[in-house]
This record gives C-alpha cells, sequence and structure tokens, in this order.
C-alpha cells in the first residue's frame, strides 16, 4: 500500500516538477511567469497520442516531433505574449497575455482534438503493478532534465549565457551577450521541457484538453515552494507535492485532498514566502 | 351603387362570421409544429445526435402514413449546442415567433434548468429526458412531462442491483467534483445507509486527477464489495478501472450509464478491464442471453435497418427520439386538438403509452412517466448496434 501510494506521489510529483522546471526556464530570461506552462504539458500528451496513436509513428519520432512542435509553440508565445509586455513588467500585464494564449491553446485544443479524453498508448511495454512504466517514465524523465540542464548551464556556453542573462540582464547584455535570442531559445528549451512532462505522463494523464489547467495549478506550486527560478527546490517541492497529494487523496479523499494540498501551500508561504530554497531577495533602501 | 352605413355595417358583420368560422377549419389543417431544443453540436451533443435521429425517422414515418389526422408534422429544430443561453432564446423564438404546439427538448439538465420555467409561463407542453428530479413539479410546472428517468429512479435501480443482485454491504461510492457528481453522490450514499447498506468510502475525485491508486487503496482498505460510480467522466472511470487492475482487485463497478461508454473502450489498458462493470440500462434496449431485444425492440430494429445508423448512437436514445414525436401526435389524435390544454390534458391521462424506449403513463400529480421497473442494470462492455446485454443476475 506504502509502495503504491510512494509510486504514485513519485510519478505525479516528477510531471508537477517538469512543469515548475517550464515555468523556471521562460521566468529566467524574461522575468514573466508564463501560464502558458501548464498548456505546453497538455500538448505533451496531445501530440504524442496524435503522432502515436492516430498517424502510427513509432515513439521515438514521436517523441522528437512532440518536443519540437511544443519548443515551436514556445517560441510563438514568447514573440505573442511575453515581447510586448517586457517594456512595462512592473504593472504584471503578462498575466493577462500569457493566459490569453493559454485559453486559445485550450479552446484550439478541444475544438481541433476532443473534449473527451483520448488514449495514449504504452511506450515500453515495460513493468506491470508498482514498476509499471506509467510510473518511471515521468520520474525517469525528470531526472534526465534536471541532469540536462545542469550539464547544460555548468558546462556550456549558451547555458552560461542563460545563467548571465537570468543573474543580471543588464549586465549581461553590456558584456554583448544577445539578449533577446538568448530568451527565445529559452522559450523553446521549455516549450520542450513541457512538452516532456505531458509524453512521459501522458499514460497517467491520458490525452486531454482539460490537463492544461490542472498542471498550470500544480506546476506553480513546485515554483512557490521552490524559490522562484530555482530548479532544484521546484524539483523536491514538486516530488513533496505529489507525495502529499497522494496520501491525502488516501487519508482523506477527493475535494478534501485539494484543500489539505492548499493549506500547507499557504503554510508554507506565511512561514517562507521566498519558498523553501528560495533567498530573500535584498532590497535597496 | 351607393355604399350606406348599414351595407357596410352588414357586411363587416358577415365577414367577421365568416372569419371566425374559417379559424378552426385552419386550425385543423395546419402542421402540427414540435419545437426541437436540441444540442446538436458541442461537448454534450452525443445524446441529441442520437435523439435526433429517431425525431427525424418517426416525423417522416407519421407524415407518409397520412399524418395525424390529416394534418402533417413539422419538426422545427433549433441547436442549442448545450448553451442555456441559446436554449432559452431558442425557448422564447418557438412559444412567441413559431408558435409551435408543443416542446420536445432541450436534452440535458442544465439547459432545462433554464428554460422550464420560461415554457411554464407559456403553457407550453414540454417533454425533456433531463434526469434532474426538481424539473418534475406538477404544481410549478404543469406543463412539463419527463420522458426518461429521473435521477432519482436512476438510483433506485442501482442501489436495488447493489444491494439485492450483487449482495453487497460494504459499498464505496465515487463521485466527480461536479455539481452532478457530488449531489449525485449525497443522494445515493445516504439512500444506500438508509436501505441498511454501510457506506465505507464516500469521495468526489477531480476527473482530472492523474491516478486514482490512494481512493481505490481507501476503498479496498475499507473493505468494500461494490463500487457505486456517479460521473460522466469516460477518463476517471477509465482510470479507476485501470487502476482496479493493477491492484488485482475484481470489486464490481456499478452506476451511471458513462460506465458504458464507447470511449471507455479506447482508454483502458485491455479489454478485461471492462469485466464486471454494470451501468444503467433499459429492458426495452437490452438484449438477453440469446442475443434478442424485447419482441417491440426487434421490430424497431427491422424497420430501423438500412435507414437509422446505429453504430455510433444507442439505441435509447433513438427510441427516446421517436416517442417524443409519437406521443405528441397521440395527444393532438386522442384530444382532437394541437391546443396546449388539449395536449396537457391528454398527456395526463395517459396510461401504459406502449413505447419503444418505455410504457408511460402520467397522471396530473406525477409528470415522471417511465417506469422504474424498465431501469435494469448493463453489462457495461458488451455494446453492441446501442443495445447492450443484461447485467447477470436478472432471470
Amino acid at each position: 500500500m506504502l509502495a503504491s501510494i510512494l509510486a504514485s506521489g513519485l510519478a505525479v510529483g516528477a510531471v508537477y516538477a517538469l512543469i515548475g522546471i517550464t515555468y523556471n526556464t521562460m521566468y529566467s530570461t524574461s522575468r514573466v511567469m508564463s501560464f502558458t506552462a501548464g498548456q505546453l504539458g497538455m500538448l505533451g500528451g496531445v501530440f504524442g497520442s496524435l503522432f502515436m496513436l492516430r498517424l502510427g509513428l513509432p515513439w521515438p519520432v514521436a517523441l522528437v516531433l512532440t518536443l519540437t512542435a511544443c519548443a515551436l509553440l514556445g517560441v510563438v508565445t514568447e514573440f505573442v505574449a511575453v515581447r510586448p509586455v517586457l517594456k512595462s513588467l512592473d504593472q504584471h500585464l503578462y498575466v493577462l497575455s500569457t493566459l490569453a494564449v493559454a485559453l486559445l491553446i485550450q479552446n484550439l485544443t478541444a475544438l481541433q482534438w476532443s473534449t473527451e479524453p483520448q488514449p495514449f498508448p504504452r511506450l515500453l511495454e515495460m513493468g506491470s503493478g508498482i514498476w509499471d512504466e506509467k510510473y518511471w517514465l515521468p520520474v525517469g524523465a525528470c531526472v534526465v532534465t534536471i541532469v540536462g540542464l545542469e550539464y547544460l548551464y555548468r558546462h556550456t556556453l549558451v547555458g552560461r549565457a542563460f545563467v548571465a542573462i537570468a543573474e543580471d540582464n543588464f549586465a549581461a547584455r553590456a558584456l554583448g551577450l544577445p539578449e533577446r535570442n538568448l530568451r527565445i531559445a529559452s522559450y523553446a528549451l521549455a516549450g520542450a521541457v513541457g512538452a516532456l512532462a505531458g509524453f512521459a505522463g501522458g499514460q497517467l494523464l491520458l490525452a486531454f484538453f482539460a490537463n492544461g489547467p490542472l498542471l498550470n495549478f500544480y506546476g506553480f506550486i513546485p515554483v512557490a515552494l521552490g524559490g522562484l527560478g530555482n530548479n532544484r527546490g521546484a524539483v523536491i517541492g514538486g516530488i513533496l507535492l505529489g507525495l502529499f497529494q497522494q496520501a491525502a487523496n488516501f487519508t482523506v479523499g477527493g475535494i478534501f485532498s485539494s484543500v489539505a494540498v492548499f493549506t500547507l501551500f499557504i503554510i508554507v508561504l506565511l512561514l517562507r514566502p521566498q519558498g523553501m530554497f528560495g533567498a530573500p531577495v535584498a532590497r535597496r533602501v | 351603387m351607393t355604399i350606406t352605413r348599414r351595407g357596410l355595417v352588414q357586411a363587416s358583420a358577415g365577414l367577421a362570421a365568416a372569419s371566425s368560422l374559417a379559424a378552426p377549419a385552419l386550425a385543423q389543417s395546419e402542421p402540427i409544429k414540435i419545437g426541437w431544443l436540441a444540442a446538436l453540436t458541442g461537448p454534450s451533443s452525443a445524446p441529441a445526435v442520437g435523439f435526433n435521429r429517431g425525431v427525424v425517422y418517426a416525423a417522416e414515418a407519421l407524415n407518409a402514413a397520412g399524418g395525424v389526422k390529416g394534418r402533417k408534422v413539422e419538426i422545427i429544430t433549433r441547436d442549442t449546442q448545450g448553451d442555456p443561453t441559446k436554449a432559452v432564446n431558442a425557448t422564447q423564438e418557438m412559444i412567441s415567433q413559431l408558435k409551435v404546439h408543443a416542446i420536445w427538448g432541450p436534452t440535458n439538465s442544465g439547459e432545462s434548468l433554464a428554460v422550464t420555467a420560461i415554457m411554464a409561463r407559456g403553457k407550453m407542453p414540454n417533454i425533456h429526458p433531463c434526469v434532474v428530479d426538481s424539473l418534475i413539479d406538477t404544481t410549478r410546472y404543469p406543463n412539463a412531462f419527463r420522458i426518461a428517468p429521473s435521477n432519482a429512479q436512476w438510483d433506485d435501480a442501482v442501489r436495488g442491483y447493489t444491494l439485492n443482485i450483487a449482495k453487497a454491504k460494504k459499498v464505496a461510492v465515487f463521485g466527480d467534483t461536479t455539481g452532478y457528481g457530488v449531489s449525485a453522490a449525497n443522494a445515493s450514499a445516504a439512500a444506500l445507509a438508509k436501505d441498511g447498506a454501510e457506506v465505507v468510502v464516500k469521495a468526489n475525485i477531480d476527473a482530472t486527477q492523474p491516478d486514482m491508486t490512494p481512493d481505490m487503496l481507501r476503498a479496498r482498505n475499507a473493505g468494500a464489495q461494490a463500487i457505486v460510480i456517479w460521473s460522466v467522466s469516460t477518463g476517471m472511470i477509465a482510470r479507476l478501472l485501470n487502476t482496479r487492475a493493477t491492484m488485482g482487485w475484481d470489486v464490481p463497478f456499478i452506476g451511471h450509464p458513462s460506465l458504458a461508454s464507447g470511449e471507455i473502450g479506447t482508454l483502458i489498458d485491455k479489454p478485461a478491464n471492462w469485466e464486471k462493470v454494470y451501468a444503467i440500462g433499459y429492458k426495452s434496449c437490452s438484449y438477453d442471453a440469446a442475443g434478442k431485444l424485447p419482441p417491440r425492440n426487434e421490430e424497431l430494429l427491422a424497420k430501423l435497418q438500412g435507414k437509422v445508423n446505429l453504430q455510433d448512437t444507442l439505441l435509447w436514445w433513438v427510441a427516446c427520439g421517436i416517442d417524443a414525436v409519437n406521443l405528441v401526435a397521440k395527444a393532438v389524435e386522442t384530444g382532437g386538438s394541437s391546443s396546449s390544454e388539449s395536449i396537457i390534458k391528454t398527456w395526463n391521462a395517459l396510461k401504459d403509452y406502449p413505447g419503444y424506449f418505455g410504457d408511460y403513463s402520467y397522471t396530473p400529480t406525477d409528470h415522471n412517466g417511465f417506469p422504474v421497473s424498465d431501469i435494469v442494470m448493463s453489462a457495461a462492455s458488451t455494446g453492441k448496434n446501442g443495445t447492450f446485454a443484461l447485467a447477470p443476475g436478472y432471470g
């Protein structure tokens, strides 16, 4: 029983963590919380099902196509919803613009795909019970993503440029870094990470247009818990959220588990407003 | 010729008398106009698409046979898209501009809640298949008649099967988090407890919850011998069934007709996961061990062959659509008039009218015309031409 809850909690938590990383990746280069993150996760499942079940493509090809499609959508989001509002970040117009794009994506999916959940195929036909691939694939995807991002940020020039932009946008530009191009690249990267979350978790989430808002909400919590822009914090926050949520589903069930999750979320934020792993921001006075 | 005042008065009086005599004659020859509020597009369109096939078939059959006392049946359809606002607009158009004689629909409760009072104000004879109990109230809505079961009747059938045929004494009740899911699960749990069952778990589950393992573990640990489901979410139902299989548990699922939805078949991991699942069905549209429907509907199937597609819909939707049109025609034929008073009066006196979906009876104080005894449980995975096999346990 405990093993079942652990397997289920880790899997769900890994999906939330990946959506949290999607939020962070977009935030790091633009200072914008883009509410398209959950929709990218939803599209990961929908595109995966489309390419594999409707078009009959093998899963590796479908994965590449899904990541590419969502990366392109990330770029479109940057052009349509982020760039126009960057000059007035303090007015938080990006909340409206990114929410509008998110709603657009969701409604287009409902119209063009289906309003009913559609099946997502098994990928590797491996494992059963708590070792079923539907549980460990999201965890594996999360590990691969975090290792890949660490490598990118620490050992490649492009990655270091990302970090530089995230640390101090003005200084990075003064050094001649192509801030605009790096921002576009980070949105493409975020699109791919979000799509990977939906693809790896497709067997749990199914290909369903209504997954977008769910992932938007539950993907945001790890970001707030782990500290804005902190990927390691998002992963730990996501896994903890998944485990706590599944434990709450088991103990109190249904609607009350959501109440338990959000109560804990509020308590953590009251105690540590900067998140569990975020540093308090020093403000010059 | 000189026109005198007396001549003018006499001519006017004659004209008035002639036109008053002609009015009933005109009324007796005009078509019987039936307004059809159908959610033919949008997310909840599947039932109305099925009903519509029955409506079109019935109207064509009546007209081909010469109509009702020489009057043709005219169906005036408005696609409400499942939107209560559009349903309200269409209802007002039908009452005040199109002057229909009766309205069939809407086909989902959300729309019906919005239009029932409007139809009552307009004294419009209305027949609908919506399940929400409060939609039928002979005091507030003396014009509204239900042609399908109410939710309370569904609940009675599910509870009866769970307690008397599945012999479960410890029951878990799951609904989704919609208004319908919450109210139906609450009512079901209360009625089960009242009838002596122990409701070991009652939960409303978010239909998008990715994994159902914790909820199913709760039910198993609590000793549930049956799981009663109140949800239209096929994704949630399929996840529950897949989880049941992963756990190696064979507890029966009993409940909402959505358990038998074709979508479930595409979402479960393997066909065996859909075994021991019993959905609300109807005697008239359930086949026996020999694969035969009741004689009346075997005959209907033969008539529909080649004319109405049953592959992607349910027979009861089509049969119900046919019955709705026939009930209006029957009221006009028996009452001799298409006035709203006459139609309502005739329906109020209807006793055991043999429809294809059920045998309907109404009285002035009870407008739930579908007999509870006709509601049965179907084996959910046995869909064939829109019909299902009876669940085990029926003699």
